[in-house]
């Protein structure tokens, strides 16, 4: 997961690193457990090492326009123990946040990879191209049958339900694209 | 320009498109048209012929006449010579009312005494051989057509036998033929009732005979030779100075034994025949345009909801809705025009054959002219009706909302709480029946008007014949006048016209029961298919698809049995009676079965059809 | 719900084809088609527009009858009955659902759903109590006075999946259920499908949509009017779901 999104999650308000676990388990549904815990430390640490964010109570994030402060949590939640460290934006960091929420990149598909993984079985006679698709889209099957069955039991509505739904889209994508591959490997086949 | 020949191209491209359709609503409206072309072409028919026959014989303007009068010419009747307001007269001839032997039949004529010189009024025209001469008879035209005479024939004039007068056609005991005469000319005259009766009344009032002329001498040896003395009666001619005056020469002239009829009153006995006709036949074409209209509106309403999705290209083309409209009224206009052309013609060829001024009159028998008011009317008419029936469906289409024409969303039906409400408590073929029916309401009330006018016409008719004996058409003519019934050619003619009405009608009633069916079937296709795919079997599809026809058809069926007997009422003018229950359920039910039969064919043939099919063409 | 000797088979093909046309232009749309299916499983069949699994699927529910072979239902053999007789299969032991949904317009929820059973003989009020139940079941109980005119796409198809309910059928079919519906509406209707898959209703679904394949019990791939391919799916983990959307990375 991008460091970006650790950072926006504290825009809302400075968290310790477990609040901030429990805010996006709540976003992920299912899939938040199978987040890595030590992911969220270890790009807190990050953070703070590029100047993004600082350590509540440390006193070097004072004057920070605006809402980082809104939440009312200054002074008092700097006790306690090391999982207890309460960050918050600095302004360098509330400006990467406003410049992440308006860029538009998207994810990279990676569809040549499995294109020539096809093309190498078939060119070095390895195994038949038309069985890896077929191999292939019941793994993604299988998946997609887990993402509607998870799908299913959210409640209607839930911000969670609605990622499972961009998977189980994305995964229809993919399908498709394996229908077709398998039909014009089978027609080069044939030919 | 560019405009209406854009148009002109749509509404020609869509009529290639469905030409059964567009053949129909041919058929439909040219059988109104035609109806009406021969009503219109019967108006005045007998008027021309009528005063060219006066023109030609100098047909007089009054004639008298008078019954059993002393042996010498009656005074009150030569006095009339020099009545004022007379210019010249004929006559007075002797009349003698022998029987006319043929072939075995015995007919009662009556025999007008002239002689060979021209009269100054009333002169009959030969038409074949020549005018009187000793030993010879000439017979009057609608006589001789209905004996069969010819130039040259003989004949006998017997007196009467002791039987009397009226031995019909084979009636009376024959007394040993008579001198026998030949037929040396057959003549026409102005100063006689109109044929082509073969019972006809002298205007002077004498019993019904036929008309013969023979010498004067020869008329009073037949009379002499009945009576025993003097001829039975004599006839005189008048010609006023004033012609239009006659009527009111006839009032004041007429007392005592003298009978007086003005020409006009002629003319018009001539023209009654002709009027009844054209009574019947404009009636007729009335009944016929609505029938027409009724299935103008059905099958445009029915297509209609088909085009829906052209005007939805159309519009999405840029076609403004106006547009739209004038190439879906384009379109049927075209057809009207066409359906009151074929209507013109065929009523053209067709009305000779009832108009015919019969024998008697001078003028050709053919076809009557059409003058440009009978075409306008005709042509106005069939637009009338195509506009009327196209008007509603054509502004609703090109009203629809071009997304909701483009998604070729048909009209949603109407949705009837109660019967669905007491269709569920049917078994299934009511239960689906009843549902179709009350889908459509304005399909379901055209239907049921469309049978009550069928219905309605077939009573009329029924009554007509029924009551032929006694039908009054008084009607200010001066007299009853009957139509006795088969053998009277009054009643023959006038039973021809009721057959050519008849045969419209039929036709008409055919194609409209065809529309309506042929529209609920197609209306219920989709409901049916999905129906069937719930479980329905083919025999309840088919069943609920008659049911909900006869839904509209029985009550319509009914109330054309009232609608009947009051047309008959209007028709007929002072006549009434009812028509024989016998009649009036035969009707009734026949046409029931009829439409119950139209019906099932269609519907048990989409009964049968692959349901995919069906819900496959239907689907969004 | 795993077929084991034991299970019933409620549905079974043998050789079953349908032929269009003559000559050059004959098409097999069913060619030789082998099928059984376990009472209670769920059998999705897939495959390119034009593969024939529409025709299947109308062979199977009797909406269209078979050139070749021979079909089974329940014990009973359907593939020679009469008009009559599939009109009564239709309404008592199959029920249909399509992708238009082809719900009569003019009627309102409740009113669709109780027609089969009044067209089965039902009392009026049987049949409207009956809807009632069933609206309820799929989750429209507050709806059955609307008019379809009056129901999003989902919601029409959940109606009309009630109709197919109406006269407690053996065995579902469904022809592109959610063909005609957005990827919302698409998830009401699976999960609908799930509930009654789990009360044990036997369904076969012709699909272009994996998402509703890949929820079945077995998915058989259909090219040209023929199987060509079956599989049964076991779960994978949820970790591997993660991944697919970007976690863990």
């Amino acid at each position: 997961m991008q460091q970006e999104v650790v950072l926006a999650m504290l825009a809302k308000e400075p968290s310790s690193g477990s609040r901030l676990r429990a805010r996006l388990n709540d976003a992920l549904g299912p899939l938040g457990e199978a987040m890595n815990d030590g992911q969220i430390y270890v790009n807190l640490a990050r953070l703070e090492r590029a100047g993004l964010i600082v350590r509540q109570g440390t006193g070097a994030a004072t004057a920070v326009g605006g809402a980082a402060v809104g939440g009312g949590a200054v002074g008092g939640a700097a006790t306690g123990s090391a999982g207890r460290k309460v960050y918050e934006l600095t302004a360098t960091g509330q400006e990467r946040v406003a410049e992440w929420l308006a860029e538009v990149s998207w994810p990279k598909p990676d569809l040549a990879e499995f294109h020539l993984k096809l093309v190498a079985a078939s060119q070095a006679g390895l195994a038949d191209p038309i069985g890896i698709v077929d191999a292939q889209r019941r793994e993604l099957l299988r998946r997609l049958r887990d993402v509607e069955r998870a799908a299913m039991a959210e409640p209607p509505g839930s911000p969670a339900g609605l990622l499972l739904e961009g998977i189980a889209l994305r995964l229809q994508a993919d399908l498709r694209w394996l229908e077709a591959c398998e039909r014009t490997w089978t027609d080069g086949r044939n030919r | 320009m560019g405009r209406i020949r854009l148009i002109w191209r749509l509404a020609m491209k869509d009529l290639r498109h469905n030409p059964a359709e567009a053949v129909l609503l041919l058929v439909a409206i040219a059988a109104a048209s035609t109806t009406l072309t021969v009503a219109l072409a019967l108006h005045g028919v007998t008027d021309a012929p009528y005063a060219a026959t006066r023109s030609a014989t100098a047909g007089p303007d009054v004639v008298a006449s008078v019954q059993e009068p002393t042996p010498a010419a009656p005074a009150a009747l030569t006095e009339l010579r020099h009545a004022p307001g007379v210019v010249a007269s004929g006559g007075p001839y002797e009349i003698a009312m022998p029987n006319l032997v043929v072939d075995g039949h015995s007919d009662p004529v009556m025999a007008e005494g002239r002689s060979p010189a021209p009269a100054e009024v009333d002169q009959p025209k030969v038409t074949a051989g020549t005018w009187v001469r000793p030993g010879g008879v000439v017979v009057e035209r609608s006589l001789a057509d209905l004996l069969d005479l010819k130039v040259g024939d003989r004949v006998g004039l017997d007196q009467l036998d002791g039987g009397g007068l009226g031995g019909g056609p084979g009636g009376g005991p024959l007394r040993a033929v008579g001198p026998s005469f030949e037929v040396v000319g057959i003549a026409v005259t102005a100063a006689l009732q109109p044929s082509p009766l073969n019972t006809f009344a002298h205007p002077s009032g004498f019993p019904e005979a036929g008309l013969v002329w023979v010498t004067r001498a020869a008329a009073r040896q037949l009379a002499a030779a009945d009576l025993g003395g003097g001829p039975l009666g004599y006839t005189l001619n008048l010609k006023l100075g004033d012609p239009a005056a006659a009527p009111s020469f006839v009032a004041v002239h007429e007392h005592g034994p003298v009978d007086l009829i003005a020409w006009q009153t002629i003319a018009d006995r001539e023209g009654l025949v002709v009027s009844i006709e054209q009574a019947v036949l404009l009636t007729g074409s009335l009944l016929l345009g609505l029938l027409a209209l009724a299935s103008v509106a059905l099958l445009v309403g029915g297509r209609m909801e088909q085009q829906t999705r052209r005007v939805g290209l159309l519009k999405a083309a840029g076609a403004t809705p106006r547009l739209v409209t004038a190439v879906l009224l384009a379109e049927q206009l075209v057809l009207a025009l066409a359906a009151a052309a074929v209507g013109l013609v065929v009523g053209w060829l067709l009305a000779p054959l009832l108009t015919n001024p019969g024998a008697s009159l001078v003028g050709a028998p053919g076809a009557p002219a059409l003058d440009l008011s009978t075409i306008a009317i005709v042509v106005g008419a069939a637009v009338v009706v195509a506009a009327l029936a196209t008007l509603v469906p054509a502004i609703r289409a090109a009203r629809t909302s071009t997304v909701r024409a483009l998604a070729d969303a048909p009209r949603p039906p109407r949705r009837a709480r109660w019967s669905i409400a007491v269709s569920s408590r049917l078994p299934v073929p009511l239960l689906l029946g009843l549902r179709i029916a009350s889908r459509r309401r304005r399909r379901a009330v055209l239907s049921a008007a469309s049978v009550a006018i069928t219905v309605g016409a077939l009573i009329a008719v029924l009554m007509f014949r029924q009551h032929a004996g006694s039908l009054d058409t008084s009607g200010g003519l001066g007299g009853l006048y009957r139509f006795s019934g088969p053998g009277d050619p009054l009643w023959e003619r006038g039973m021809d016209v009721m057959l050519v009405f008849t045969v419209a009608l039929v036709v008409l009633a055919l194609i409209n029961a065809v529309l309506v069916t042929w529209a609920t079937v197609q209306d219920a296709r989709h409901v049916t298919a999905v129906e069937r795919a719930l479980g329905a079997s083919p025999e309840q599809a088919t069943l609920a698809v008659v049911v909900a026809q006869l839904l509209s058809a029985l009550p319509g069926a009914v109330a054309g049995v009232p609608l009947g007997i009051a047309l008959y009422a209007v028709v007929g003018r002072h006549s009434s009676g009812a028509p024989s229950a016998v009649a009036m359920v035969a009707v009734v039910v026949l046409t029931v079965l009829a439409v119950a039969g139209l019906t099932a064919l269609p519907a048990r043939i989409g009964a049968r059809q692959p349901v995919v099919e069906v819900l496959a063409s239907e689907a969004a | 719900m795993t077929n084991d000797g034991s299970a019933e088979v409620l549905l079974s093909t043998r050789g079953l084809g349908k032929t269009y046309g003559t000559g050059e232009g004959l098409v097999r749309a069913v060619d030789d088609v082998d099928l059984e299916v376990v009472r209670g499983e769920v059998v999705a069949i897939m495959g390119p527009s034009g593969c024939g699994k529409s025709t299947l699927l109308h062979l199977l529910g009797g909406l269209d009858r078979p050139d070749a072979g021979e079909l089974w239902l329940g014990g009973r053999r359907i593939d020679q009955l009469t008009e009559r007789g599939l009109a009564q299969l239709r309404r008592d032991d199959v029920g249909f659902v399509f992708q238009a949904f082809h719900l009569m317009d003019e009627l309102t929820a409740e009113e669709n759903v109780e027609l089969p059973a009044l067209l089965a003989g039902m009392s009026p009020r049987a049949a409207r109590r009956r809807a009632r139940q069933l609206l309820d079941q799929v989750g429209l109980a507050d709806r059955s006075d609307h008019l379809p005119s009056a129901l999003s796409g989902g919601q029409r198809q959940r109606v009309a999946i009630a109709r197919a309910l109406a006269n407690g059928p053996q065995l579902v079919l469904a022809d592109e259920p959610t063909g005609n519906l957005d990827s919302a509406a698409t998830l009401e209707v699976l999960r609908l499908l799930e509930g009654l898959h789990d009360a044990g209703l036997t369904l076969v679904v012709v699909t272009h949509d994996d998402r509703i394949a890949a929820t079945a019990d077995r998915m058989i791939s259909m090219r040209d009017g023929a199987f060509v391919d079956e599989v049964r799916l076991v779960g994978g983990t949820k970790g591997t779901l993660a991944g697919l959307a970007g976690l863990g990375a």
